[in-house]
């Protein structure tokens, strides 16, 4: 089974019959009876207006929010009803994050933010990853750039660092939200190239947010969401 | 439990922000400073007037109660009428001075007996007049073993000139005061007549300058012997004077005395009822004064941090979303604090020593002999130090906790989308 490509191995990740309500008293529900699978190497685009929940189901599939009904899997167990602490160590040790705005610490410089997920582990794990984050550092260009702290960095670079750092905890999945969001468009290709490029150079699974159609069609999948449900 | 991660990101914030580490440490350092200063201050103030209150004095005295008359009809029913009884206009009690005959044997009682009894001396103590050529002045007189009495009060090191240990029968020591008073200087002779009539003469051995005018002004000391002679006491002592390590305890021991002994212990503290009231109430002012510093930099710190979780609350929260648990949000907050905290008291320390140091050496001159005395009466213990840099400590952790709480509760998806 193992020597197969990788659609015949268990999905990294996979949501069940997930439903999203919001408030007690005045019910708002924005998902309805999600159903997805994310495959090792595979490249996942959700898309979909504003509203449509697309931001809602990345922060179920990334542990920072439960859903009502419906079950997680992560690596095949169930993650939906876990508390707060048992989901942050499975954030920490599955789950890389891209986020619209970069946000890296301004306190730490290039290489030491990469290695942020690394920190949340302990010294062992910082020094066993120190290798491998300047080498994926290079891939993306930053090699020159190491000791820079953040604000020291265009908006493109910030986002690249931000991407390396989503592949320090040698993650099942790594989750986009809108990367390229803030950038412009020539940078925002950059970022998308680089991702995919990562995608397939290290096995990960990506699953990015996007409103942008071009960036959809060239993912393995991509998953529309209309109001709540996927078309 | 260490943890590593809350220690790194925490020491670099401190780096990183200087200006907002050093204003926090300011606050504990000005707080810190102001413990120091005013602990130190205030317990000097206290021990000096402590001293006021009970240097020149023994802080237990025990003497033969006063026999104070009965009336016929409530003598006990069993008690042996020693006096004779007199009926009649002309009577005249013979005023007897009350005594302590079997003092050695109460001596050796008293010494080892109590460990707060550092100092134990026999005192046959009186009226009397002094006189040189027209000077007549009344005075207490004190009869003495010198190297016992200085343990109580310390006239050797507040000579002036002569001596005092090795008084021989037929001297006498008296405050420089007195001696100008009388325009007297060491060797010239003077005569004392005690309550009892007695007069002798006394060659001045030494002048002491102590400070306290109940002594410098108004006694003499000789030696025991002359002074049993010209009281008419025999062998006997009229008190014992007692000194203790911890003064405040003289009612509770000069209480357990008077069970103990067929005599009459008295603490200092009941002659000084008013003054003690006071000593109380400026404690408790200082504590309280303290108390508000503490709550102030509290909130200092507090306010501060809680500035810094909202400037940061975007950088918490992609922490968390990559997988910061709580608790280790939590420990960031309240390890900075903490350290803030610490290095801030550290630096309040070297500071409120220096104001202490500094103070203490300014000197005033207390009387025309030269004797100088300090014009702050610092008091700087290892205790208050330490107790402050605790304090701090303590400060620091429980102000940060709230700030800390916030930062915990920080909730990924609200701040990742840029809200």
């Amino acid at each position: 089974m193992n020597t197969n490509a990788h659609k015949d191995q268990h999905p990294v990740a996979e949501l069940k019959r997930i439903d999203k309500i919001y408030g007690t008293r005045v019910k708002t529900q924005v998902l309805f009876d999600i159903n997805m699978q994310i495959n090792p190497g595979e490249f996942v685009a959700i898309v979909g207006a504003s509203g449509s929940g697309k931001t809602t189901v990345l922060n179920i599939l990334g542990l920072l929010d439960t859903p009502s009904n419906g079950e997680v899997l992560l690596n095949g167990k169930n993650a939906a009803q876990l508390d707060e602490s048992a989901r942050a160590s499975l954030r920490r040790d599955y789950l890389g994050f891209i986020f619209q705005f970069h946000y890296l610490l301004p306190e730490f410089n290039v290489l030491e933010n990469t290695l942020m997920p690394c920190m949340l582990r302990g010294p062992e794990s910082m020094a066993n990853n120190r290798e491998r984050m300047i080498a994926l550092l290079e891939l993306v260009g930053m090699a020159d750039r190491l000791r820079y702290r953040p604000n020291q960095l265009s908006g493109g670079q910030q986002q690249r660092v931000a991407i390396v750092r989503s592949l320090a905890n040698d993650p099942l999945l790594i989750l986009a939200d809108e990367p390229t969001g803030n950038l412009d468009s020539k940078t925002g290709y950059a970022v998308f190239d680089l991702m995919q490029n990562l995608c397939e150079k290290t096995g990960k699974a990506f699953l990015m947010v996007t409103h942008d159609e071009g960036f959809a069609a060239q993912a393995h999948h991509q998953i529309h969401l209309v109001d709540g449900r996927i078309q | 439990m260490f943890d590593w991660f809350a220690w790194k990101v925490a020491m670099r914030h401190l780096r990183y922000n200087v200006g907002q580490t050093l204003l926090t440490m300011g606050v504990v350092a000005i707080s810190v400073t102001l413990i120091i200063f005013l602990g130190a201050l205030i317990g000097g103030l206290q021990i000096r007037l402590l001293n006021t209150m009970t240097g020149a004095i023994p802080h237990v005295v025990i003497r033969q109660p006063e026999r104070l008359p009965i009336a016929l009809w409530n003598l006990p029913q069993d008690s042996e009428v020693i006096a004779p009884l007199y009926s009649g206009n002309a009577v005249k009690l013979e005023q007897q001075k009350r005594t302590i005959p079997d003092w050695i044997a109460l001596l050796n009682r008293l010494e080892g007996t109590d460990k707060n009894i550092i100092a134990v001396s026999p005192v046959v103590d009186g009226s009397g007049f002094i006189a040189r050529g027209a000077g007549r002045r009344a005075v207490t007189v004190n009869g003495v073993i010198p190297e016992r009495h200085n343990q109580i009060v310390d006239l050797e090191s507040d000579l002036v000139s002569g001596r005092f240990y090795g008084l021989n029968a037929g001297e006498v020591v008296m405050g420089f005061s007195l001696s100008a008073d009388l325009g007297m200087q060491t060797g010239d002779k003077v005569r004392i007549t005690s309550e009892e009539g007695i007069t002798a003469t006394y060659t001045l051995a030494g002048i002491y300058d102590t400070g306290y005018s109940a002594i410098d002004k108004d006694a003499v000391f000789i030696t025991l012997r002359d002074a049993q002679s010209i009281f008419a006491v025999g062998h006997a002592i009229t008190a014992m004077g007692l000194k203790l390590d911890q003064v405040l305890e003289a009612d509770s021991l000069a209480e357990r005395l008077t069970l103990q002994l067929p005599y009459e212990s008295t603490s200092w503290m009941t002659e000084n009822r008013t003054q003690l009231t006071g000593l109380r109430a400026q404690n408790q002012s200082s504590n309280m004064i303290i108390a508000f510093t503490i709550v102030a930099a509290g909130f200092g710190i507090a306010s501060i941090l809680i500035t810094s979780v909202v400037n940061k609350i975007r950088e918490i929260g992609i922490l968390k979303a990559m997988g910061a648990t709580q608790k280790q949000i939590i420990r960031i907050f309240t390890l900075e604090g903490t350290l803030m905290a610490f290095l801030g008291g550290l630096f309040g320390i070297a500071q409120g020593v220096g104001i202490c140091l500094y103070l203490s050496q300014f000197e005033q001159i207390a009387s025309e002999t030269g004797r100088t005395t300090e014009v702050f009466p610092i008091n700087l213990t290892p205790g208050l130090i330490l107790g402050s840099l605790l304090i701090a400590i303590i400060v620091g952790f429980l102000a940060s906790l709230y700030p800390a709480w916030q930062a915990a509760r920080v909730n990924p998806i609200e701040v990742i989308r840029g809200l």
